[in-house]
């Protein structure tokens, strides 16, 4: 009996309404482990590489992974994955609250949707009793709007995962909600649910998880839980969660303003955690089984709006959403929050967008005639709240945002294309990579696009230099393998991150949750390299190659100094870029033009995927020697 | 001369190098110094510390440090 795990998992096809429940298969669990490894694979094996992410061919994956419900240090995530309609290849995105655990408690590790439903749907899930009914009482509502209506409905014990009116209308950068305010935010996940035209999970469980070692395992989360009370990082983490983050980002001249028009925002005292916690915070809010409780469930107040409460801002919303678009009060920001939340927007890409297009206006590419009389100056709350229901709506010029960033571009012309800050289509970060040229690298490679939960530098690049390019890239390479392994095993990051829950104490508590008495730290490691190599197999199988050239960021990455603040004059050249580039394939054991090998593909035990490569004229070709190990392990005091 | 308790966990405890317990390090400094002083005169770079408190109060590193008193040091959140 497989331990550790639900034991089942639901194919569901939306077109025909069939409902299929099967065992989980233990080989493919322990060689994949759950979240975005489950995900990887797959979408790799099931989706058609010409299918269209909006099409019925298109998978949308919802997966806990092992730790997810059960008692160990963190067990909160949930991933949500497809084929990205932002970058064409693959895409996850995970959610913390309560919505995984739920679902291992009705027994399921693994929910795959196909197909598009002929009518708005919800997937209803009661333990044994799974059902798609109709959502059209919901259909239009906001996301947190949907989750009370179906708490309401069903019973305030129901987990909800639902979309809003923004994935409803296939707007690329639409996300899923849970928990009031909590989202599988990135790659559009929300949008190819909204696509399938399902509205909501919602999801009950009273089964217990079958563990190996129950006793041994409480043991060792209690031990974990008493050392980690007393950790320093505890109690400012508690107090002001992230949002403490922007002072400091814009201190070291890292933090994007005006759509990444330089990185350093003077007006940012009113945005930072100080503000939010003073002004703006009911509560603080936690997730499934956590004892850091970081959410801030805040209250917002502002004349002529509507009282509305969020969670956050975090801090990459406090960024992408504050100076980047030239906000300075935590109200605004607050507002904005809940306006993408109910909508169903992700901050990041969202803020982004909407930043792209502040600049746009600002420079005359944007009329006003084209934003229906409106405006879209830096800081203007009246300005941002019409242009986004523009998109979500996709009325006049929205319709082109909606489309994402190469849509938008083309359309407004006047090489608009400069100021997407990007990459694969995925609005980058909050944090700038002029002055961090190995946080740039971690965007331009990441799998899903510029993602910062794939890997991030900003110490290291200050700690090596900020105008160093070399030797940066297995430092890369080795972050690319560990941060995203928590989003695989279903484990909140923080945790490793923040408060020292050791790698292996990880590894210790799924040998007690599965039994697997020989599982290894090496063995996560190599399946973090494994759904990496993977996912940009898949990636070029989709898009062709080689896969250098999508691994670009917008020139203003590579043209233009930072003009202002600490970071003034940093400033990286496309010559630098290469030289990363080439290191950071090399450190992969890939071919130059950015194409895994055979040799590392075949060594990760993908020789199906080789082939594959092969066949389509995408394998790397290696010009040196494989390196024994690929990535190196970040010890800051050996640099 | 006086004490100073600095603080910290995370990454920042490999740069401070606790000697007092798992996460506290003693420094001897002179009078007057700021938070800043301090931290560069023990190796470390500002850009690891993102917040310092003294109990529950919030102080930048222009802060001067009485003798005697613990300083918690927090690292940046490392991709919020």
């Amino acid at each position: 009996m497989l331990k550790g795990f639900g034991g089942r998992q639901l194919r569901i096809n939306l077109s025909t309404g069939e409902i299929r429940t099967s065992p989980l298969d233990p080989t493919f669990a322990r060689k994949w482990l759950g979240g975005r490894g489950f995900v990887a694979k797959i979408l790799y094996d099931e989706v058609p590489r010409n299918a269209d992410p909006f099409g019925p061919e298109n998978r949308l994956v919802v997966t806990p992974g092992v730790f997810s419900g059960n008692f160990g240090p963190s067990g909160s995530k949930c991933s949500f994955g497809a084929v990205s309609p932002l970058s064409n290849g693959e895409g996850d995105s995970t959610v913390g609250g309560h919505f995984g655990p739920e679902l291992k408690f009705a027994g399921y590790d693994l929910i795959v949707f196909q197909g598009i439903s002929p009518k708005p749907v919800y997937l209803f899930i009661d333990d044994d009793r799974v059902e798609l009914r109709d959502a059209s009482a919901y259909w239009g509502q906001g996301t947190m709007e949907t989750e009370a209506a179906l708490k309401r409905d069903l019973g305030e014990d129901f987990e909800i995962a639902a979309v809003g009116p923004a994935a409803e209308n296939r707007v690329v950068f639409a996300c899923i909600g849970h928990d009031y305010g909590r989202q599988a935010g990135r790659c559009g996940v929300g949008a190819v649910m909204g696509g399938k035209r399902l509205k909501a999970i919602a999801v009950r469980g009273t089964r217990s998880t079958p563990l190996h070692d129950l006793p041994t395992l409480k043991e060792l989360t209690l031990r974990i839980i008493k050392r980690t009370a007393q950790h320093p990082n505890m109690a400012p983490w508690q107090k002001y969660g992230t949002a403490m983050f922007v002072g400091w980002s814009n201190e070291h001249g890292v933090y994007p303003t005006h759509n990444f028009q330089t990185t350093y925002f003077d007006r940012y005292a009113g945005i930072d955690g100080g503000p939010l916690v003073e002004r703006i915070l009911v509560t603080n809010k936690a997730c499934f089984g956590c004892w850091m409780n970081c959410g801030k469930y805040s209250k917002v107040q502002i004349e002529g709006k509507d009282t509305v409460y969020v969670e956050g801002p975090e801090y990459e919303t406090g960024s992408l959403c504050g100076g980047n678009c030239g906000f300075d009060q935590i109200e605004q920001v607050a507002y904005v929050n809940w306006l993408c939340d109910t909508v169903g927007i992700d901050t990041m890409t969202g803020g982004n967008i909407i930043a792209f297009a502040m600049e746009c206006y600002e420079k005359g590419l944007i009329t006003r005639e084209q934003l229906e009389g409106h405006e879209l100056r830096w800081g203007n709350l009246e300005d941002v709240e019409h242009f986004i229901r523009m998109v979500v709506e996709r009325r006049g010029i929205g319709e082109y945002f909606a489309r994402g960033y190469q849509a938008a571009a083309a359309y407004i012309g006047g090489g608009a294309e400069r100021y997407t800050c990007q990459v694969k289509g995925q609005g980058m970060s909050g944090y700038d990579g002029r002055g961090a040229p190995a946080m740039l690298l971690a965007y331009m490679t990441a799998d899903i696009g510029a993602h910062h939960n794939r890997a991030w530098t900003i110490t290291m690049d200050e700690d090596l230099g900020k105008d160093v390019i070399r030797g940066k890239a297995k430092v890369v390479v080795h972050l690319q393998h560990i941060r995203p392994l928590f989003d695989t095993i279903s484990s909140c990051r923080l945790f490793w991150g923040e408060i020292d829950v050791t790698d292996q104490e990880h590894i210790d508590a799924i040998k007690l949750m599965t039994g697997w008495d020989d599982f290894t730290l090496e063995e996560a490691m190599r399946l973090s390299e494994r759904i990496w190599n993977l996912n940009r197999a898949h990636f070029l199988e989709r898009n062709g190659g080689p896969g250098r050239k999508f691994d670009y960021p917008n020139a203003r990455f590579y043209e233009e100094a930072v003009p202002s603040g600490p970071a003034k004059g940093a400033r990286l050249t496309l010559a630098d870029l290469d030289v990363m580039l080439d290191e950071y394939y090399a450190a992969r054991g890939w071919g130059l033009d950015g194409n895994p090998s055979r040799e590392v593909l075949e060594d990760l035990g993908l020789e199906d995927v080789a082939t594959n490569l092969e066949r389509a004229g995408l394998l790397g070709q290696l010009s040196a020697p494989l390196p024994p190990v690929r990535g190196e392990k970040y010890k800051p005091k050996a640099f | 001369m006086m004490t100073v308790y600095l603080k910290g966990g995370g990454l920042l405890r490999e740069y401070l190098q606790p000697d007092v317990d798992e996460y506290t390090r003693r420094v001897e400094v002179a009078e007057g110094r700021t938070l800043r002083q301090i931290l560069e005169a023990i190796g470390i770079r500002p850009v690891h510390v993102a917040m310092a408190f003294v109990g529950n109060r919030l102080v930048n590193l222009a802060y001067v440090p009485s003798d005697g008193e613990t300083i918690t040091l927090r690292p940046p959140v490392q991709g919020g």
